[in-house]
């Protein structure tokens, strides 16, 4: 009996190692392939992460279970072994995670740059952004600059107005800026492995290049009260004809002043 | 239900038993319509009937059910959903328990497990609700479970799979609505006590923000609007995610939740001035015996009550048709003005004229309007608090036109309604009979621009293209 519990703390690396290997290769428990190639490599990193987590969780369940059986082995006569307060054990365990941290760290530096620092952003989001995707409690306000012009950061007179879906053309960089008017949400695009927190007061441009046409889902990742879970919108991605002509129907409709020619004949 | 005079009425009405709830009636999940506060002002012989005559509540039951049997009222221009067929070759003697079914010409037969039941809808097995064991789309031969207590005739008009639109509407409504709009459509969900403004109380039948002339309901179109694009400025979310014959389904229901609280109102109208519980104690104050009263409202619910039911029915049903059909619609009877310095400048005199005393001179929503206190409707006091309240008597601060939010749309159409036809419901009145059509463009024009003017009354600099009626405006 007494050797029971070392075999059930080895039990479960092998369920892990089976999961942590499935998951990824089978695509258990992830939103579709990484829908962009920026998110092909936040997919990277987070499999590396999920590799170092699944060898550690390995090893440590390993050692606890041998330690189990080790001492399960031995005669009751035998008088414990106590390792607390050994310093060289402390420095191992201190160093080699902070190695491993510090490996973390420094790889993905590049993939980081990439989405979260402007000046790496690629050339074409710079012209500026196509849309605000303002947060809300509960929904996500879109403004577009009217046809031909740039988004400005206040409302202008001309912008289109949109809600919970947002436009965007497939085969190239686009930039949008994540704002909220009222508490913290987060913007999570889970098919294109984005996420980015609202913070009230900023403007945070977040930029992402989707090859394929098709709808990606948003939800906000941050739990911003009640109604959070009824933050879902869409993310529309279209060739740039369909998104212009998305802009031009949005206007039309957004000028509407319901006159009808007949009507007015028949007065 | 009293028989004889009631019997119209009920024939008319189908009942839906919910699937959902069958089998599990006592479950914790059960849950019921209340009634207006209106309702509980009457004396308990008007509520709840007296010698077996139905009283107001039983009225509205009879007619619209409860969530998990909710009924349908044929008379009312709701979309319960189902297809109606008529009873073919008359089945011949008693306990009939095969029918063939014909189909008006382009309604194509459902096929398969569409045909769950068949509900009579006329003749004389009008009311009764027959499973359905086997049907043969191409021939149209229904078999039943059991046979039929009544024997339908040719020509009998009959349901099948009716209701599914209002039963889905139903779940769906108590999945994303009834947390704020209550059950009932009261208004008054758990979370609406922490919202401001108040989520819409359905029954007065009023909406504020429809695209149909001021004393017409809202449209259809109307409602799945909202839906869709939210109310913006306030809790009222956007669900323009749901498919369309979801939105369609919510649609139905509330206004199926809208025309059960009218009905009921309209009721309550008919008895409160006789027998409410405070005319009853001043009746008997002044030296009528309470058992007079009772005995001249036994003869009121006997023989006029059903009549005033049918007709009330009616009303709804004429008020609530006209509201989608073209008549009802606002339609300016010209096009937008072009958006130029002249026309807000003449947008902003017409504003102060009329306008400011609510909103306010720069447009803040704080005219002098807003600090008075208001009688009340049915009292002769005054509100406790200052403001101008609205068909719910809730304060409605007249909106801040600086801020560019508007809840009814920001279409140019959309406030053109608004001001011509006025906001339902509210203080802000129609001014289509003090403005030309032209003269409302001009004010739409100042009013889109107030959020962008750097002072009060000074026109922004430039103007955008925001018309393509006329891009000459530009500059
Ligand atoms: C978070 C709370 C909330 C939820 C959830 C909600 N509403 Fe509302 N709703 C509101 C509020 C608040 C208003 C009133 C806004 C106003 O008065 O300007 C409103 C107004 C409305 C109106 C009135 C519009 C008018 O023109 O007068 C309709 C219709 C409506 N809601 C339908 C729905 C339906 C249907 C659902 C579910 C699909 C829903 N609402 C869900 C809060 C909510
Ligand atoms: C008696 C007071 C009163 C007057 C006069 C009045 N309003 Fe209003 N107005 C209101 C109130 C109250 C509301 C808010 C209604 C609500 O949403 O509950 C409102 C709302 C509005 C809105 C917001 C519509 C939306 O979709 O959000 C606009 C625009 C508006 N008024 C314009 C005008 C203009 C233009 C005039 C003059 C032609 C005017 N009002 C005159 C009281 C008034
Ligand atoms: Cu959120």
């Amino acid at each position: 009996m007494k050797k029971f519990w070392a075999i059930f703390f080895w039990f479960w690396p092998v369920v892990a190692l089976v999961l942590c290997v499935m998951a990824p290769s089978q695509g258990w428990w992830f939103p579709g392939p990484p829908g962009t190639q920026m998110g092909e490599r936040i997919q990277g990193l987070f499999e590396l992460i999920l590799g170092i987590v699944t060898v550690t969780f390995i090893g440590t369940n390993f050692a606890l279970g041998w330690v189990l059986w080790q001492a399960a082995s031995k005669g009751d006569d035998k008088k414990a072994f106590y390792s607390h307060g050994s310093h060289s054990l402390e420095l191992i365990w201190t160093i080699v995670p902070a190695f491993v941290l510090l490996f973390i760290a420094l790889y993905q530096m590049d993939v980081w740059a990439e989405y979260r620092v402007q000046s790496f952003y690629p050339e074409e989001t710079k012209q500026g952004s196509v849309a605000e995707f303002m947060a809300r409690q509960f929904e996500w306000r879109v403004r577009y600059p009217a046809i031909g012009e740039t988004l400005k950061d206040e409302a202008q007179p001309g912008d289109l107005y949109m809600v919970n879906e947002l436009h965007v053309p497939a085969g190239r960089p686009v930039k949008i800026n994540l704002r909220t008017q009222d508490v913290q949400h987060a913007f999570f695009a889970p098919q294109l492995r984005l996420k980015q927190d609202a913070v009230p007061g900023l403007i945070i441009p977040v930029w992402f290049d989707v090859p394929k046409a098709g709808n990606y889902d948003v939800t906000c990742a941050e739990l911003c009260g009640w109604g959070h879970y009824k933050m879902k919108a869409r993310i529309v991605v279209e060739s740039q004809q369909a998104v212009d002509a998305y802009m031009r129907k949005l206007q039309e409709e957004q000028t509407e002043d319901g006159f009808v020619e007949e009507a007015a004949e028949e007065e | 239900m009293s028989l004889t005079s009631g019997r119209f009425s009920w024939l008319t009405v189908v009942a839906i038993s919910a699937s959902l709830a069958a089998g599990c009636s006592k479950s914790g999940l059960e849950s019921s319509f209340v009634y207006s506060a209106k309702t509980d002002s009457l004396i308990p012989e008007a509520q709840s009937g007296i010698k077996g005559q139905a009283g107001v509540k039983k009225m509205v039951d009879d007619r619209f059910g409860n969530p998990q049997h909710l009924k349908a009222w044929s008379k009312l221009p709701i979309d319960f959903g189902g297809v109606t067929a008529s009873v073919g070759e008359t089945p011949s003697g008693k306990a009939v328990k095969e029918i063939l079914l014909q189909f008006e010409e382009g309604i194509t037969s459902p096929s398969g497990d569409a045909v769950s039941s068949v509900q009579f809808v006329g003749g004389a097995a009008a009311g009764e609700t027959a499973a359905v064991l086997s049907w043969d789309a191409e021939s149209g031969k229904a078999t039943l479970v059991s046979a039929l207590t009544g024997s339908p005739a040719q020509g009998d008009q009959v349901v099948i799979g009716g209701g599914e639109v209002i039963r889905n509407g139903r779940v769906l409504y108590q999945r994303h609505c009834s947390h704020c709009h209550g059950t009932s459509g009261d208004g008054a969900g758990p979370t609406a006590e922490y919202l401001n403004p108040r989520p819409r109380d359905y029954r007065h039948g009023v909406f504020k923000f429809t695209s149909t002339n001021s004393s017409s309901k809202a449209s259809r179109e109307d409602l799945s609007r909202i839906l869709k694009y939210g109310i913006p400025g306030t809790y009222m979310p956007s669900f323009l995610l749901l498919k369309d014959d979801e939105l369609y389904a919510i649609v139905e229901y509330v206004r199926f939740l809208a025309m059960r609280g009218e009905f009921e109102r309209k009721l309550v109208t008919e008895l409160s001035v006789d027998y409410s519980k405070a005319s009853v104690a001043d009746q008997t104050a002044s030296g009528t015996k309470r058992s007079e009263i009772i005995e001249a409202l036994t003869a009121f619910l006997t023989e006029d009550f059903s009549d005033v039911a049918n007709s009330a029915g009616d009303e709804l049903a004429e008020a609530w048709s006209t509201a989608d059909t073209e008549e009802a619609l606002v339609a300016p009877t010209v096009g937008r003005v072009a958006d130029s310095p002249e026309s807000r400048r003449r947008g902003r005199e017409l504003y102060l004229s009329k306008c400011a005393d609510c909103h306010g001179v720069s447009g803040e929503g704080n005219g002098p309007q807003t600090t008075i206190f208001e009688k009340l409707p049915d009292a002769d006091a005054l509100y406790p608090e200052a403001g101008l309240h609205d068909e719910w008597g809730n304060v409605t601060k007249p909106r801040n036109l600086t801020q560019g939010i508007y809840r009814g749309g920001r279409r140019p159409i959309d406030l053109f309604c608004r001001m011509n036809e006025g906001i339902k419901g509210t203080k802000m009145p129609a001014f289509k009979t003090v403005f030309s059509n032209e003269d409302v463009w001009h004010i739409v024009n100042y009013v889109l621009s107030i959020p962008f003017e750097a002072e009060p009354g000074v026109s922004p600099g430039s103007i955008a293209p925001a018309t393509p009626v006329a891009p000459a405006a530009a500059e």
